[in-house]
């Protein structure tokens, strides 16, 4: 029998992309476990703001690691965590962290590029350091979602096709040093989105916000995986609103 | 503080009751806030089912103080903890407990009197006992919201005034060893529940339920509180689950 990694792995298939709705707690991921997803995503800002912290390594560690935990002991499906930068800089400090996060019982995580605290997104090769660091960390089947944030730290209208060559300089890079998947959150061009696919060697992840394309039109670009960021928890904070303001009036 | 604790008592109206929509998480009781509540309570179901655990104090209680606390953190409004069974039996031991409850910034908390983890519930004195070890740790300003399960560990045909008059006894005992409200979740027998509300030197909380009594009915009937327990977080994964299918689709 194929192990959990291995299992999930195989859910990512380019042109027929496997859908994450992202949790931030066991309660949420029994939801949509029973809603009949294949596999279970975290958000780390959906974790933050259920929690009252702000996105970007502010919930502790120690607290994300937890709550990953839980959320594995919740569910029988494969759980990815989204880890952020890694809590941490330094290769050898992510190495030690990807080891707390694979004995978690993740199979995998989004692992980002951007500097967190900082600002803009890690030089090409100390980013190559830090995923060669979290695979040694993390073990061999460990699915590492590499995420670059160019995109995100760009403007709609400045993505072009001289941002997606930089994308495809970094899928390959990241792919070469352990990167299982590429992830380009907020990218949502069409026609850049299947430049990026064509050119990544290993499978490419899209988010969808509200207004993003079609699920269609994501595998017809080549995407593997479609996730959903914060926008669940988002939505699903105004639905409460909406009823606490209708069982108090 | 004092004012928190003073705005928190004064909610309480018999016939023009305080709503409280159950909260489990900061995220929920920030929802809860921007709907208008005037105050935030948790509920001690929807916290364990959020986290993968089982109701009854098996929410570890450092980590209910911890959400507790971040709860607190989170929002202006007062906030008041289900703190269920106050993690202990004996009355010393839920002295202790309460103190690190009141640390946490709640200005109340719920306190019931079955016995998590036995059977049925503590007789009268036993359960004074322990109310008064509970005041004593936390303060005078401290609103304990005394329950008694009388009527959710009988089923709905044995609510009649036999259990109305020993919810009575309770009532006046328990404001007497300290308590500051009395909760009887369970029963929605508008005619007993006013019997109770004439009776009690404190204001009488009820629990929604679905299919219940209305707001209006329950202000008719003297109740001066109405909480909500579980139901704004199963109902709430009931839609995310609803969520998470249109998006797997």
């Amino acid at each position: 029998m194929a192990s959990a990694f291995e299992r999930f792995a195989a859910l990512h298939v380019p042109g027929d992309p496997v859908v994450f709705y992202n949790v931030w707690d066991a309660g949420s991921a029994k939801a949509v476990a029973a809603a009949g997803a294949k596999a279970i995503a975290t958000g780390s800002h959906p974790v933050a703001s259920a929690n009252g912290f702000p996105d970007g390594q502010v919930v502790p560690i120690d607290f994300a690691l937890a709550n990953a935990t839980r959320i594995i002991d919740a569910v029988e499906l494969p759980v990815t965590v989204d880890f952020e930068g890694g809590y941490a800089i330094e290769p050898e400090q992510v190495a030690d962290n990807a080891v707390l996060l694979a004995a978690t019982g993740a199979v995998g995580c989004n692992f980002e590029d951007q500097v967190i605290g900082g600002t803009g997104i890690h030089p090409l090769l100390l980013q190559c350091k830090r995923i060669e660091a979290m695979r040694k960390g993390a073990g061999d089947s460990f699915f590492i979602n590499a995420r670059t944030d160019m995109f995100l730290k760009a403007k709609p209208e400045e993505h072009d096709s001289a941002m997606a060559d930089a994308a495809i300089e970094r899928a390959i890079a990241f792919s070469d040093h352990g990167g299982s998947g590429f992830f380009v959150p907020r990218l949502a061009d069409l026609k850049l989105v299947e430049k990026v696919c064509r050119a990544s060697p290993i499978p490419v992840n899209a988010i969808a916000f509200p207004g993003a394309p079609s699920k269609k039109d994501w595998a017809n670009a080549g995407i593997a995986r479609i996730s959903h960021g914060p926008f669940p928890h988002a939505a699903l904070m105004k639905t409460l609103e909406q009823m606490a303001r209708e069982a108090m009036a | 503080m004092t004012a928190k604790f003073d705005q928190f008592r004064r909610l309480h109206v018999p016939g023009n009751p305080l709503i409280l929509f159950n909260a489990w998480d900061a995220g929920s009781a920030i929802a809860a806030g921007k709907a208008g509540a005037k105050a935030i309570a948790t509920g001690s179901a929807s916290v364990a089912a959020a986290n993968g655990f089982g109701d009854g104090e098996e929410v570890p209680m450092v980590f209910a103080l911890a959400n507790a606390e971040r709860i607190v953190g989170a929002v202006e409004l007062p906030v008041t903890v289900d703190f269920e069974g106050g993690y202990a039996a004996d009355p010393d031991q839920v002295a202790a407990n309460c103190a690190l409850l009141a640390a946490t910034g709640a200005i109340g908390c719920n306190f019931e009197d079955q016995m998590v983890g036995g059977e049925g519930l503590w007789p009268v004195l036993g359960q004074c006992e322990r109310l008064k070890a509970a005041r004593q740790a936390v303060g005078e300003a401290f609103f304990i919201n005394a329950r008694t399960d009388i009527f959710l560990k009988a089923k709905p045909d044995a609510h009649d005034s036999v259990a109305a008059d020993a919810a009575i006894e309770r009532a006046i005992a328990y404001a007497e060893a300290g308590a500051s409200g009395y909760f009887i979740p369970g029963l929605a027998d508008l005619a007993l529940v006013e019997r109770i509300t004439k009776a009690s030197p404190i204001p009488v909380n009820a629990m929604w339920l679905p299919n219940g009594p209305t707001n209006s009915q329950w202000a008719g009937a003297g109740i001066a509180r109405i909480s909500h327990g579980p139901f704004p977080q199963m109902a709430l994964m009931k839609t995310f689950e609803q969520m998470a299918r249109e998006a797997l689709a």
